[in-house]
């Protein structure tokens, strides 16, 4: 049809192609004359209240402190408003890193020959799964505050400081001469690759065994001790203790992070476990029996044949889920972290406009989400399965 | 076989459209519940904003006042397992209507027990008026469109902390974790109190008491900061015994709780604030709801005038009832105090000493009891 | 047109699936079996007897929380309040009949719906058309489903216990701390009800089958109708607890599916304008919490409106809200599920002369549609989870009640937190694991059903 004359082209008003066009225009200026109505009527009510209307309250004092961070009331509001999105951005990225981790093991755990293991990890996943995830941080917080000893009488365990405050973490700290150890250890590590491919290749080439693993890691050891003594320790370790009302040294956490932490990662491991053992079992079965016919063992087939597979299809949902963990910090509010929510419901409980910080927060949650969807989406482009 | 499809199709089309115009009705039938009175408040509702008013005559219309209170909050609005509300907001709820329509029980109580919905609620007409112990602040008179009426209750912000930990006073407290509310004028106080004494302290801020109450317990925070009123209660409840607990003599911050209205209508204002002041006032003449009847035939002309009685405005004039133009009727205080009572008995009944609050009366005396209730003469 | 009358025949005659033989059932001694799934490796035997002492510590120490140390004199004073919150309780009887009203339609409905599907997988080719069964389509069915065949009164139970039994355990726990035996009554009648009406549906002539999507209308209306008309009528804004989540949760998906409809069909549409707002639309509000959005309609959707209209009540702004948040999910899932539908069925509807409108309506839809039901079924338990976020505007919703019944001078101070908030999750699980287990098993037989 792309070769119409004059004289055989539809009248416009039956014209596909305009009208294609003129119905685009029409929804688009619809659209922007709906906004633009709403937002007359916004400001129209707002002014007949004495409210606000501007952004100006983001350069006033906030007023307030905010629990565990550096933050002063003579901070502005702004400032106070980034504060909680450093919170919820670090609660995120670190209830990702746990959640994944759980979650594949517990997945994998759903799938094993054990009947308890699989039981109680089935057990877990329908309890939990199944519950608001407000719940189940409530349920945890509360857990802690019977559980955890007073800040008078902490307890030490495995290199942590129980407090029901605070949970001090013992962790190394650089001393001097670190940047040079760390250093040496990089052009070990570097040396020690080398010196495996190498041992690889005369491996491949003569069939004896070369143990490649060996010989780097024996380079890499032995730099690492050397280099010790001879920098005289450069790393300690840094231990935390009570002082006063709160800990010092190592890094402290405050029980209401922890909480949120602990909570967002069991009841979001449960979702990533069901996807996991999905995409498991959606690989085909005959990949397992092929493999089991070579003589894999469990682990190495699981390793290279089954793994693979099922992330790729394991992706997009678990995607979905670390959204969905970013999202639900919001639920910090109830347990007293000083996330994004928390700080705007602060803010707007000290008298500044509503309408305004609730913008701020929903721009700062946006551009959060756009940019954990960009990067694991990037990834999963990378996994997905090249298809002739 | 089509023309049943058609039947039928112009069947489930007919039986929608049934839905959504009983959804519809159900908006505009004038029934005493809330989704009519939501279709009521059309008429009138949004002109508050404009300053043209009318709240007064919609209320007397309607029938019902729209007030909103606190649920959790024991004393002050707290609702019990019957869905029953009670407490010293809610009697102060049921003193403006029995002022405005005659009738105290001809409440709807709307829960905000959550700070931030308290004044979206005023300003969008949700409720008529708000008494939730909001404490009176310029920014909030300023700047959130309400409009506030007589204190009731002088309050003060306090720290509580546990007997045995040795803290005397604020001072004391430096490097401190504070267990505080959300959203509430208690966050500002304490920053500039501590700012100004140049302590450092960590806050931890819960949405409700529950949460806050626990983590105190568990021994989470130092020490417990909120309205003095709040304390007592908290302590009078505290699982291992009040004594567990001390309450500072030092008040941070100056609390006046009362009721708001929405900015912009002040015939409406007018009005609460004068059923208000009614119960003060009836203290302070000594006027109970046991004797308000007797008090109806008293020779005190100011009595009478308050009472709604007949009085003579001048020498020789004819005695008529006095009507100050509040647009309520002259006997509305007679309702008020038979009804609901003064400010004593309300007191007394619900965060008074006989109470688990057992709050003294202190500055909410009358002020020739030294306390800082001060009715307005009505005349 | 000259085909053998022989090849006809054969033709004519039904492919059935040929059942594949069951291996030999190994029965196993309780020894052979402990043996083979706790014990058969060194790694499982520590596994094993690592996770049996946690096991059994962690059951040790549930029970005995919950029926020795745990005071649930609470709960029994709160229960009307977390079923249905301030509803007034003299009108009570209204929900019952409203209930009573659901349940007739519902299993009216879900009675047809299986009677339909059954006959769908069951017809072979030959005789869908007839509409009818044969003998041979019953044996299929049953050789194809096993468990089908019709079993005793107690085969059945036995069945439905086990497939339903997070629900019939919320159900008990939940009447157990009612204080008449009148609730568990109404309850046993309602359960009846549903049951019989089950029946009556499947026995529905195909004819009548189409009746029953107006009963199902009808129904909902009239349930709707019970509990709000009259004078004495109890608006929603006095819905609460249980009955107000659930509620909140049908009203919030049944309004955002048409929306979430357009926005999907927008988003794969050719036209770019349509294809950028649809997908602004959806990435924004998938991008945000529900809770922002929640705050978003009590403060803003006030002030949206004229001021010569009444803003609309709290529970309307926060439906609002979770309409507009649900919309973007369900878009993304029935872009989904129209993915999944093939392109050779939109050429070949276009080959045979249907139009855009009609290839959506009669050929692209249905198939995509039923594709994402399961999906839908956990957007729906989702959504059900996040009510519980209304408690944080001021809803009295579940953890609302919760709230206010430790704060009551009678049970303040007595750390009853953590019992009250085990209720409620105890009902959300009970809630979403029916769903859930509901779902699966949808998924499941959507698995066997299709070619």
């Amino acid at each position: 049809m792309a070769s119409q004359t004059a004289a055989t082209r539809p009248p416009p008003w039956r014209d596909v192609r305009i009208l294609r066009v003129a119905f685009q225009l029409g929804a688009v200026v619809a659209v922007c004359a709906f906004i633009a109505y709403l937002y007359d009527n916004l400001t129209a009510n707002q002014r007949a209240l004495g409210i606000e209307t501007s952004f100006d309250f983001l350069d006033q004092q906030a007023g307030f402190r905010i629990a565990y961070s550096d933050f002063s009331p003579s901070g502005t509001v702004l400032e106070a408003m980034l504060v909680g999105l450093r919170n919820t951005i670090t609660v995120a990225l670190l209830g990702i890193v746990l959640t994944l981790i759980l979650g594949t093991l517990v997945g994998i755990a759903r799938l094993s020959s054990n009947w308890l293991v699989r039981r109680a990890a089935g057990t877990y996943v329908e309890a939990v799964r199944n519950v608001p995830p407000l719940l189940v941080i409530v349920f945890v917080n509360s857990a802690f505050l019977v559980t955890l000893p007073p800040i008078d009488e902490p307890e030490h365990v495995a290199g942590l400081l129980l407090t029901v405050r605070e949970i001090g973490v013992t962790v190394p700290q650089g001393d001097a001469g670190v940047w040079t150890y760390v250093g040496l250890l990089a052009a070990a590590l570097v040396a020690a690759v080398a010196l495996a491919r190498w041992r690889a290749t005369v491996e491949a080439r003569t069939g004896r065994p070369a143990r490649p693993w060996l010989w780097g890691g024996g380079l890499v050891a032995v730099v690492a001790l050397g280099a010790w003594f001879a920098l005289d320790g450069p790393i300690v370790l840094s231990r935390p203790e009570v002082v006063g009302r709160s800990i010092e040294g190592g890094v402290a956490m405050g029980l209401p992070f922890v909480a949120v932490l602990v909570g967002l990662v069991l009841y979001t491991a449960t979702h990533v476990a069901e996807i996991v053992r999905g995409s498991i079992l959606a690989v085909h079965k005959g990949q397992t029996e092929a493999a089991t016919a070579i003589g894999l063992s469990t682990t190495q087939r699981l390793r290279h044949v089954v793994l693979p597979q099922a992330f790729r299809i394991a992706v997009p949902p678990i995607i979905n889920q670390f959204l969905n963990l970013t999202k639900n910090t919001s639920l910090g509010v109830a347990v007293a972290y000083g996330e994004a929510m928390f700080v705007t419901r602060t803010v707007i409980g000290n008298g500044n406009p509503a309408i305004q910080s609730i913008l701020v927060v929903m721009a700062m949650y946006i551009v959060v989400s756009l940019i954990i969807s960009l990067v694991a989406n990037l990834a999963n482009r990378r996994l997905r399965l090249v298809e002739r | 076989m089509v023309r049943r499809g058609r039947v039928f199709t112009y069947a489930a089309l007919l039986s929608v459209l049934t839905v959504v115009g009983a959804a519809c009705s159900d908006d505009d039938d004038s029934s005493a519940d809330r989704e009519g009175e939501a279709g009521e408040e059309a008429a009138t509702g949004g002109e508050g904003g404009d300053g043209g008013g009318g709240l007064l005559a919609e209320v007397q219309e309607r029938g019902t006042l729209n007030c909103g209170v606190n649920e959790t909050v024991p004393g002050f609005g707290l609702v019990d397992e019957q869905g029953e509300f009670s407490g010293f907001d809610i009697e102060f709820c049921k003193a403006v209507a029995a002022a405005v329509l005659g009738d105290a029980e001809a409440v709807e109580y709307t829960p905000l027990s959550d700070p931030e919905t308290r004044f979206p609620a005023l300003q969008s007409g949700e409720i008529d008026v708000l008494i939730r112990n909001t404490t009176y602040t310029a920014s909030r008179d300023g700047g959130e469109g309400a409009r506030f009426l007589a204190t009731t209750f002088f309050d003060g912000q306090g720290m509580m902390v546990r007997a045995d930990s040795g803290f005397q006073s604020i001072e004391d407290m430096n490097g401190t974790t504070i267990c505080v509310l959300a959203g509430t004028t208690t966050e500002l106080n304490l920053a500039t109190r501590f700012a100004a004494a140049g302590l450092t302290y960590e806050p931890l801020t819960f949405p409700d008491a529950d949460a806050l109450g626990e983590a105190f317990a568990a021994g989470q925070c130092d020490g417990w900061t909120s309205d003095l009123s709040q304390l007592a209660g908290q302590r009078s409840a505290f699982p291992e015994g009040p004594d567990a607990l001390v309450i500072f003599d030092d008040a941070f911050s100056k609390e006046p709780l009362g009721p708001a209205v929405r900015d912009g209508d002040d015939e409406w204002a007018s009005a609460v604030n004068w059923a208000v002041i009614a119960t003060i006032q009836a203290e302070e003449f000594g006027i109970t709801s046991e004797n308000v009847e007797q008090m109806t035939t008293s020779d005190n002309p100011d009595v009478l005038r308050f009472l709604g009685e007949p009085v003579a405005a001048e020498e020789g004039a004819e005695p008529e009832p006095f009507d100050p133009g509040l647009g309520l009727e002259p006997d509305f205080a007679v309702d008020v105090i038979s009804q609901v009572g003064n400010y004593g008995e309300i007191y007394d009944r619900t965060v008074g000493p006989g109470t688990p609050l057992g709050l003294e009366r202190g500055i909410n005396a009358q002020w020739s009891d030294g306390g800082l209730l001060y009715a307005p003469p009505y005349r | 047109m000259g085909l053998p009358t022989e090849a006809v025949g054969a033709l004519a005659e039904p492919l059935a699936p040929v059942p594949e033989p069951e291996p030999p059932a190994r029965n196993l001694t309780p020894r052979q079996w402990v043996r083979l799934n706790l014990l058969s490796s060194p790694l499982n035997v520590v596994l094993t007897i690592v996770f049996g002492v946690v096991a059994a510590w962690v059951i040790f120490r549930l029970a005995r929380w919950v029926f020795v140390t745990a005071d649930w004199a609470i709960v029994r004073v709160f229960l009307r309040l977390f079923m249905v919150g301030l509803f007034p309780a003299d009108q009570l009887w209204r929900l019952w009949v409203s209930a009573y009203v659901l349940a007739a339609t519902l299993g009216l409905t879900a009675g047809a719906l299986a009677a339909a599907s059954a006959q769908r997988s069951a017809a072979t080719p030959g005789e869908r058309a007839g509409g009818g069964r044969t003998v041979e389509a019953s044996t299929v069915e049953s050789a194809v489903d096993p468990g089908r065949h019709d079993a005793g009164w107690t085969g059945r139970a036995v069945a439905a216990l086990h497939r339903f039994w997070p629900a019939i355990l919320g159900v008990v726990v939940v009447l157990s701390f009612t204080r008449t035996p009148l609730p568990a009554i109404l309850t046993v009648g309602l359960v009846a009800l549903l049951v019989i009406a089950f029946a009556g549906g499947r026995r529905l002539p195909a004819g009548g089958r189409r009746w029953v999507w107006l009963a199902l209308v009808a129904g909902i209306v009239a349930s709707l109708q019970v509990i709000t008309a009259g004078p004495d009528g109890v608006g929603w804004d006095e819905w609460g607890g249980l009955h107000l989540a659930v509620a909140a949760t049908v009203a919030g998906i049944a309004l955002a599916f048409p929306l979430g409809l357009v926005l999907a069909l927008g988003r794969r549409s050719s036209m770019p304008g349509m294809r950028v707002l649809s997908t602004g639309y959806i990435e924004v509000f998938r991008a945000v919490p529900l809770v922002t959005l929640l705050f978003v309609g009590q403060y803003m959707v006030g002030f949206l409106f004229p001021t010569s209209v009444d803003p609309p009540s709290f529970l309307v702004r926060a439906v609002i809200a979770i309409t507009l948040f649900e919309a973007a999910y369900i878009a993304e899932i029935v872009r989904g599920g129209l993915q999944a539908v093939p392109v050779g069925q939109v050429e070949a509807a276009q080959a045979v002369g249907l139009s855009p409108p009609k290839v959506l309506r009669l050929v692209v839809l249905p198939q995509a549609l039923r594709a994402v039901i399961p999906a839908m079924v956990g957007q729906f338990i989702s959504l059900f989870k996040d009510t519980s976020l209304l408690s944080i505007i001021g809803f009295i919703e579940l953890i609302g009640v919760a709230d206010f019944a430790t704060e009551q001078p009678r049970f303040q101070g007595e750390g009853l937190r953590p019992l009250t908030f085990a209720f409620v999750g105890f009902l959300f699980w009970a809630v979403c694991s029916t769903m859930s287990r509901e779902s699966q098993r949808l998924e499941r037989r959507l698995g066997v059903g299709e070619r």
